[in-house]
Protein backbone atom coordinates (compact mmCIF):
# COMPACT_ATOMS: atom_id res chain seq x y z
CA UNK A 1 0.00 0.00 0.00
CA UNK A 2 1.30 3.59 -0.65
CA UNK A 3 2.71 5.52 2.13
CA UNK A 4 0.83 9.12 1.71
CA UNK A 5 3.34 11.93 3.13
CA UNK A 6 1.55 14.97 4.25
CA UNK A 7 4.09 17.40 2.61
CA UNK A 8 1.58 20.03 2.89
CA UNK A 9 0.78 19.74 6.34
CA UNK A 10 4.45 19.61 7.07
CA UNK A 11 4.72 23.64 7.56
CA UNK A 12 1.34 24.04 8.78
CA UNK A 13 2.15 21.90 11.37
CA UNK A 14 5.70 23.38 12.39
CA UNK A 15 3.80 26.97 12.88
CA UNK A 16 1.64 24.72 14.83
CA UNK A 17 -1.35 25.96 12.86
CA UNK A 18 -2.90 22.40 12.81
CA UNK A 19 -5.55 21.26 15.19
CA UNK A 20 -5.09 18.57 17.72
CA UNK A 21 -6.33 15.30 15.44
CA UNK A 22 -3.95 16.74 12.61
CA UNK A 23 -0.86 17.21 14.59
CA UNK A 24 -0.57 13.50 15.98
CA UNK A 25 -0.96 12.22 12.75
CA UNK A 26 2.00 14.43 11.20
CA UNK A 27 3.82 13.41 14.02
CA UNK A 28 3.41 9.85 14.07
CA UNK A 29 4.05 10.11 10.55
CA UNK A 30 7.11 12.31 10.73
CA UNK A 31 8.54 9.70 13.52
CA UNK A 32 8.39 7.26 10.90
CA UNK A 33 9.84 8.94 7.53
CA UNK A 34 12.93 10.28 7.54
CA UNK A 35 12.29 11.84 4.08
CA UNK A 36 9.41 14.21 5.33
CA UNK A 37 11.81 14.91 8.40
CA UNK A 38 14.43 16.21 6.06
CA UNK A 39 11.81 18.14 4.09
CA UNK A 40 10.22 19.60 7.01
CA UNK A 41 13.78 20.71 8.00
CA UNK A 42 14.43 21.69 4.54
CA UNK A 43 11.26 23.81 4.63
CA UNK A 44 11.77 25.59 7.58
CA UNK A 45 15.19 26.80 6.88
CA UNK A 46 13.89 28.17 3.47
CA UNK A 47 11.42 30.17 5.33
CA UNK A 48 13.22 30.99 8.19
CA UNK A 49 16.06 32.13 5.39
CA UNK A 50 13.38 34.08 3.44
CA UNK A 51 11.99 36.02 6.14
CA UNK A 52 15.90 37.46 6.91
CA UNK A 53 15.97 38.24 3.12
CA UNK A 54 12.86 40.14 3.03
CA UNK A 55 13.25 42.22 6.19
CA UNK A 56 16.36 43.64 4.60
CA UNK A 57 14.52 45.13 1.69
CA UNK A 58 15.74 48.66 1.01
CA UNK A 59 13.16 50.78 2.29
CA UNK A 60 12.40 54.25 0.28
CA UNK A 61 12.16 58.07 1.72
CA UNK A 62 9.10 57.43 3.52
CA UNK A 63 8.51 61.57 3.36
CA UNK A 64 9.19 60.86 -0.74
CA UNK A 65 6.60 57.89 -0.57
CA UNK A 66 3.76 59.95 1.26
CA UNK A 67 4.42 62.93 -0.51
CA UNK A 68 3.55 60.80 -3.62
CA UNK A 69 1.22 59.04 -2.39
CA UNK A 70 -0.92 62.15 -1.36
CA UNK A 71 -0.45 63.71 -4.94
CA UNK A 72 -1.73 60.89 -6.40
CA UNK A 73 -4.39 60.48 -3.92
CA UNK A 74 -5.52 64.01 -4.46
CA UNK A 75 -5.01 63.80 -8.21
CA UNK A 76 -7.60 61.05 -8.09
CA UNK A 77 -10.64 63.10 -6.29
CA UNK A 78 -9.59 65.79 -8.53
CA UNK A 79 -10.38 63.13 -11.73
CA UNK A 80 -13.31 61.56 -9.87
CA UNK A 81 -14.83 65.25 -9.18
CA UNK A 82 -14.09 66.11 -12.46
CA UNK A 83 -16.07 63.21 -14.07
CA UNK A 84 -18.81 63.70 -11.64
CA UNK A 85 -19.03 67.51 -12.40
CA UNK A 86 -19.14 66.73 -16.06
CA UNK A 87 -22.32 65.00 -15.40
CA UNK A 88 -24.02 67.45 -13.58
CA UNK A 89 -23.10 69.89 -16.20
CA UNK A 90 -25.09 67.72 -18.65
CA UNK A 91 -27.91 67.29 -16.40
CA UNK A 92 -27.93 70.77 -15.77
CA UNK A 93 -27.79 71.49 -19.34
CA UNK A 94 -31.15 68.93 -19.97
CA UNK A 95 -32.80 71.07 -17.07
CA UNK A 96 -35.52 73.72 -18.44
CA UNK A 97 -34.40 77.22 -17.01
CA UNK A 98 -37.57 78.38 -16.28
CA UNK A 99 -40.13 76.17 -16.06
CA UNK A 100 -38.52 72.81 -15.70
CA UNK A 101 -39.58 69.40 -15.17
CA UNK A 102 -43.07 69.70 -14.62
CA UNK A 103 -43.75 72.00 -17.71
CA UNK A 104 -42.18 69.15 -19.61
CA UNK A 105 -44.65 67.05 -18.52
CA UNK A 106 -47.37 69.05 -19.48
CA UNK A 107 -45.32 69.67 -23.30
CA UNK A 108 -45.05 65.70 -23.43
CA UNK A 109 -49.26 65.30 -22.65
CA UNK A 110 -50.06 68.51 -25.19
CA UNK A 111 -48.06 66.96 -27.85
CA UNK A 112 -49.44 63.27 -27.09
CA UNK A 113 -53.16 65.20 -27.54
CA UNK A 114 -51.86 66.41 -30.20
CA UNK A 115 -50.99 63.17 -32.04
CA UNK A 116 -54.09 61.53 -30.83
CA UNK A 117 -56.11 64.54 -32.86
CA UNK A 118 -54.01 64.27 -35.73
CA UNK A 119 -54.57 60.11 -35.98
CA UNK A 120 -58.01 60.47 -35.53
CA UNK A 121 -58.65 63.29 -37.92
CA UNK A 122 -56.59 61.27 -40.44
CA UNK A 123 -59.24 58.56 -39.19
CA UNK A 124 -62.59 61.02 -40.37
CA UNK A 125 -60.98 61.85 -43.49
CA UNK A 126 -60.28 57.82 -44.23
CA UNK A 127 -64.10 57.64 -43.62
CA UNK A 128 -65.09 60.41 -45.93
CA UNK A 129 -63.23 59.01 -48.49
CA UNK A 130 -65.02 56.13 -50.54
CA UNK A 131 -64.01 53.29 -52.37
CA UNK A 132 -64.19 52.10 -55.35
CA UNK A 133 -67.64 50.29 -54.42
CA UNK A 134 -69.03 53.26 -52.67
CA UNK A 135 -68.53 55.46 -55.56
CA UNK A 136 -70.47 52.99 -57.54
CA UNK A 137 -72.76 52.96 -54.96
CA UNK A 138 -73.49 56.69 -54.72
CA UNK A 139 -73.74 56.60 -58.39
CA UNK A 140 -76.84 54.33 -58.51
CA UNK A 141 -78.31 56.56 -55.86
CA UNK A 142 -77.74 59.64 -57.66
CA UNK A 143 -79.93 58.52 -60.16
CA UNK A 144 -82.39 56.74 -58.26
CA UNK A 145 -82.74 60.35 -56.82
CA UNK A 146 -82.78 62.23 -60.21
CA UNK A 147 -85.72 59.67 -61.39
CA UNK A 148 -87.45 60.76 -57.69
CA UNK A 149 -86.87 64.05 -58.79
CA UNK A 150 -88.44 64.08 -62.23
CA UNK A 151 -91.53 63.03 -60.65
CA UNK A 152 -91.34 65.18 -57.23
CA UNK A 153 -95.00 66.88 -57.51
CA UNK A 154 -96.49 63.37 -57.39
CA UNK A 155 -93.63 62.44 -54.49
CA UNK A 156 -94.69 65.71 -52.69
CA UNK A 157 -98.28 64.54 -52.35
CA UNK A 158 -98.08 61.07 -51.41
CA UNK A 159 -98.94 59.76 -48.02
CA UNK A 160 -95.75 57.47 -47.83
CA UNK A 161 -97.34 55.07 -44.84
CA UNK A 162 -100.33 55.02 -46.52
CA UNK A 163 -99.86 54.25 -49.92
CA UNK A 164 -97.06 51.74 -50.24
CA UNK A 165 -97.98 50.15 -53.31
CA UNK A 166 -97.27 53.66 -55.07
CA UNK A 167 -94.06 53.62 -53.66
CA UNK A 168 -92.79 50.04 -54.69
CA UNK A 169 -93.61 51.41 -57.91
CA UNK A 170 -92.32 54.76 -58.33
CA UNK A 171 -90.19 53.94 -60.96
CA UNK A 172 -93.12 53.34 -63.41
CA UNK A 173 -94.10 56.98 -62.26
CA UNK A 174 -91.37 58.72 -64.43
CA UNK A 175 -92.36 56.97 -67.65
CA UNK A 176 -93.06 59.11 -70.13
CA UNK A 177 -96.67 59.32 -70.86
CA UNK A 178 -97.60 57.97 -67.75
CA UNK A 179 -97.05 61.55 -65.58
CA UNK A 180 -100.92 62.76 -66.38
CA UNK A 181 -102.42 59.37 -64.93
CA UNK A 182 -100.87 59.46 -62.21
CA UNK A 183 -101.41 63.35 -61.70
CA UNK A 184 -104.85 62.99 -60.61
CA UNK A 185 -105.22 60.01 -58.32
CA UNK A 186 -106.75 62.34 -55.73
CA UNK B 1 -4.59 55.86 25.97
CA UNK B 2 -5.47 52.72 23.48
CA UNK B 3 -4.26 52.83 20.08
CA UNK B 4 -7.37 52.15 17.53
CA UNK B 5 -7.70 49.18 16.06
CA UNK B 6 -6.94 48.66 12.35
CA UNK B 7 -10.34 48.23 11.70
CA UNK B 8 -11.78 51.38 13.59
CA UNK B 9 -9.03 53.27 11.53
CA UNK B 10 -10.76 51.66 8.72
CA UNK B 11 -14.00 52.78 9.92
CA UNK B 12 -12.42 56.36 10.18
CA UNK B 13 -11.27 56.39 6.76
CA UNK B 14 -14.71 55.60 4.90
CA UNK B 15 -15.99 58.40 6.53
CA UNK B 16 -12.87 60.13 5.42
CA UNK B 17 -10.77 61.16 8.27
CA UNK B 18 -7.58 62.38 7.20
CA UNK B 19 -5.52 61.59 10.45
CA UNK B 20 -7.14 57.67 10.21
CA UNK B 21 -5.34 57.63 6.94
CA UNK B 22 -2.20 58.63 8.25
CA UNK B 23 -2.20 56.91 10.96
CA UNK B 24 -3.18 53.72 8.72
CA UNK B 25 0.13 54.40 6.42
CA UNK B 26 2.79 55.10 9.53
CA UNK B 27 1.60 51.15 10.33
CA UNK B 28 1.14 49.93 7.17
CA UNK B 29 3.52 51.20 4.50
CA UNK B 30 6.98 49.63 5.43
CA UNK B 31 5.18 46.55 5.12
CA UNK B 32 2.83 46.58 2.28
CA UNK B 33 6.19 48.01 0.15
CA UNK B 34 8.42 45.16 1.65
CA UNK B 35 5.68 42.65 0.58
CA UNK B 36 5.18 44.78 -2.75
CA UNK B 37 8.81 44.53 -3.23
CA UNK B 38 9.63 40.63 -3.08
CA UNK B 39 6.63 39.99 -4.77
CA UNK B 40 7.02 41.93 -7.67
CA UNK B 41 10.98 42.33 -7.54
CA UNK B 42 11.63 45.48 -8.72
CA UNK B 43 11.42 49.28 -6.41
CA UNK B 44 9.78 51.30 -8.42
CA UNK B 45 7.04 48.68 -9.36
CA UNK B 46 6.57 47.90 -5.45
CA UNK B 47 6.46 51.72 -4.86
CA UNK B 48 3.92 52.33 -7.15
CA UNK B 49 1.74 49.50 -6.41
CA UNK B 50 1.62 49.46 -2.96
CA UNK B 51 0.64 53.48 -2.88
CA UNK B 52 -1.75 52.60 -5.67
CA UNK B 53 -3.17 49.51 -3.04
CA UNK B 54 -3.56 52.56 -0.32
CA UNK B 55 -4.96 54.63 -2.66
CA UNK B 56 -7.69 51.90 -3.16
CA UNK B 57 -8.01 51.65 0.57
CA UNK B 58 -8.79 54.89 0.95
CA UNK B 59 -11.47 54.82 -1.74
CA UNK B 60 -13.26 51.83 -0.37
CA UNK B 61 -12.89 51.90 2.98
CA UNK B 62 -16.25 51.58 3.25
CA UNK B 63 -16.40 48.90 1.54
CA UNK B 64 -14.80 46.96 4.24
CA UNK B 65 -17.38 44.74 5.93
CA UNK B 66 -15.38 43.56 8.97
CA UNK B 67 -16.19 40.19 8.85
CA UNK B 68 -12.35 39.13 8.31
CA UNK B 69 -9.25 41.18 9.72
CA UNK B 70 -8.11 44.50 8.27
CA UNK B 71 -5.16 43.33 7.22
CA UNK B 72 -6.50 40.32 5.27
CA UNK B 73 -8.46 42.49 3.33
CA UNK B 74 -5.81 45.15 2.89
CA UNK B 75 -3.30 42.51 1.56
CA UNK B 76 -5.84 41.17 -0.54
CA UNK B 77 -5.83 44.25 -2.51
CA UNK B 78 -2.24 44.98 -2.86
CA UNK B 79 -1.72 40.96 -3.55
CA UNK B 80 -4.27 41.31 -6.44
CA UNK B 81 -2.68 44.62 -7.68
CA UNK B 82 0.81 43.24 -7.77
CA UNK B 83 -0.39 39.89 -9.43
CA UNK B 84 -2.43 41.62 -12.24
CA UNK B 85 0.75 43.96 -12.73
CA UNK B 86 2.84 41.31 -13.12
CA UNK B 87 0.14 39.67 -15.29
CA UNK B 88 0.26 43.33 -17.43
CA UNK B 89 4.14 43.57 -17.66
CA UNK B 90 4.37 39.66 -18.33
CA UNK B 91 5.61 40.47 -21.97
CA UNK B 92 8.15 43.32 -20.62
CA UNK B 93 10.00 41.13 -18.46
CA UNK B 94 10.55 38.27 -20.75
CA UNK B 95 12.69 41.17 -22.66
CA UNK B 96 14.24 42.99 -19.88
CA UNK B 97 15.14 39.37 -17.27
CA UNK B 98 14.68 39.99 -13.61
CA UNK B 99 17.23 42.31 -12.20
CA UNK B 100 17.63 43.23 -8.45
CA UNK B 101 16.83 47.09 -7.18
CA UNK B 102 20.28 47.75 -7.66
CA UNK B 103 20.92 46.46 -10.69
CA UNK B 104 23.92 44.43 -11.29
CA UNK B 105 25.86 46.46 -9.22
CA UNK B 106 26.20 43.75 -6.04
CA UNK B 107 27.04 47.14 -3.60
CA UNK B 108 23.64 47.78 -4.18
CA UNK B 109 21.67 44.60 -3.14
CA UNK B 110 18.56 44.87 -1.28
CA UNK B 111 18.97 41.86 0.58
CA UNK B 112 21.69 40.64 3.35
CA UNK B 113 22.80 37.26 2.14
CA UNK B 114 20.62 35.02 4.59
CA UNK B 115 22.89 34.10 8.12
CA UNK B 116 24.05 31.03 9.61
CA UNK B 117 21.50 28.38 10.53
CA UNK B 118 22.50 24.37 11.29
CA UNK B 119 22.04 21.03 8.92
CA UNK B 120 23.44 20.60 6.00
CA UNK B 121 20.84 21.73 3.52
CA UNK B 122 20.46 24.72 5.75
CA UNK B 123 24.53 25.46 5.35
CA UNK B 124 23.94 25.60 2.12
CA UNK B 125 21.07 27.91 2.19
CA UNK B 126 23.17 29.99 4.11
CA UNK B 127 25.74 30.43 1.23
CA UNK B 128 22.96 31.84 -0.72
CA UNK B 129 22.94 35.45 -1.93
CA UNK B 130 20.08 36.71 -2.68
CA UNK B 131 21.40 37.37 -6.41
CA UNK B 132 20.56 33.41 -6.23
CA UNK B 133 17.79 34.16 -4.11
CA UNK B 134 15.07 36.62 -5.44
CA UNK B 135 15.41 35.22 -9.12
CA UNK B 136 14.20 31.92 -7.90
CA UNK B 137 11.66 33.32 -6.12
CA UNK B 138 10.77 35.09 -9.24
CA UNK B 139 10.74 31.97 -10.95
CA UNK B 140 7.47 30.38 -8.67
CA UNK B 141 3.62 31.40 -9.77
CA UNK B 142 2.26 34.60 -8.48
CA UNK B 143 -0.04 32.60 -6.14
CA UNK B 144 2.88 30.55 -5.05
CA UNK B 145 5.34 33.33 -4.18
CA UNK B 146 2.43 35.49 -2.94
CA UNK B 147 1.48 32.49 -0.30
CA UNK B 148 5.08 31.91 0.56
CA UNK B 149 5.63 35.90 1.19
CA UNK B 150 2.53 36.14 3.23
CA UNK B 151 4.08 33.49 5.24
CA UNK B 152 7.40 34.15 5.84
CA UNK B 153 6.87 37.92 5.76
CA UNK B 154 3.80 38.65 7.69
CA UNK B 155 3.16 35.39 8.83
CA UNK B 156 -0.50 34.77 8.09
CA UNK B 157 -1.56 31.64 9.04
CA UNK B 158 -3.06 29.04 6.12
CA UNK B 159 -6.29 30.02 6.40
CA UNK B 160 -5.52 34.08 6.21
CA UNK B 161 -3.60 33.46 2.87
CA UNK B 162 -7.14 31.48 1.51
CA UNK B 163 -8.61 34.47 2.28
CA UNK B 164 -6.44 36.66 0.62
CA UNK B 165 -5.62 34.53 -2.23
CA UNK B 166 -9.43 33.69 -2.25
CA UNK B 167 -8.99 29.78 -2.22
CA UNK B 168 -9.53 26.68 0.08
CA UNK B 169 -6.88 26.79 2.99
CA UNK B 170 -5.53 22.82 1.53
CA UNK B 171 -4.78 24.55 -1.57
CA UNK B 172 -3.53 27.70 -0.01
CA UNK B 173 -0.91 25.16 2.18
CA UNK B 174 -0.04 23.32 -1.06
CA UNK B 175 0.71 26.84 -2.92
CA UNK B 176 3.43 27.43 0.49
CA UNK B 177 4.26 23.84 0.10
CA UNK B 178 5.05 23.84 -4.11
CA UNK B 179 6.15 26.90 -3.67
CA UNK B 180 9.38 25.95 -1.06
CA UNK B 181 9.77 22.90 -2.70
CA UNK B 182 10.08 24.92 -6.06
CA UNK B 183 12.57 27.17 -4.29
CA UNK B 184 14.54 24.04 -3.26
CA UNK B 185 15.09 22.43 -6.38
CA UNK B 186 16.21 25.91 -7.90
CA UNK B 187 18.72 26.50 -5.35
CA UNK B 188 20.05 23.01 -5.65
CA UNK B 189 20.26 23.04 -9.12
CA UNK B 190 22.61 26.52 -9.07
Amino acid sequence: MAVIHPEPELIPYLRGELNADERAQVRAHLEGCAQCRELAEASSAILSNLARAVDQVREPDWVEYRGELMRKLRAGQARNASIRGRWRWRRADVRLPVFGWPSMAVGAAAIAVLAIALVMHRGAEGLRTPGVDQLELQQELSSADVGLLANYRVVEHLDLLENYDVIERLDELGRPGDRQNHETPS
Amino acid sequence: MVEPSDEELCRRIAARDADAFEVMLDRHQARAYRLASSILGNEADARDVSQDAFIRLYESAGRFDGRSRFSTWFYRILVNLCIDHQRRNRWWRRLAPLAGPGGDNPDERAFDPPSSETGPESKAMLTQSISRLRPALAKLSPQQRAAVLLQTQEGFTSREISEVLKCSENTARVHVHRGIAQLRKLLKNE
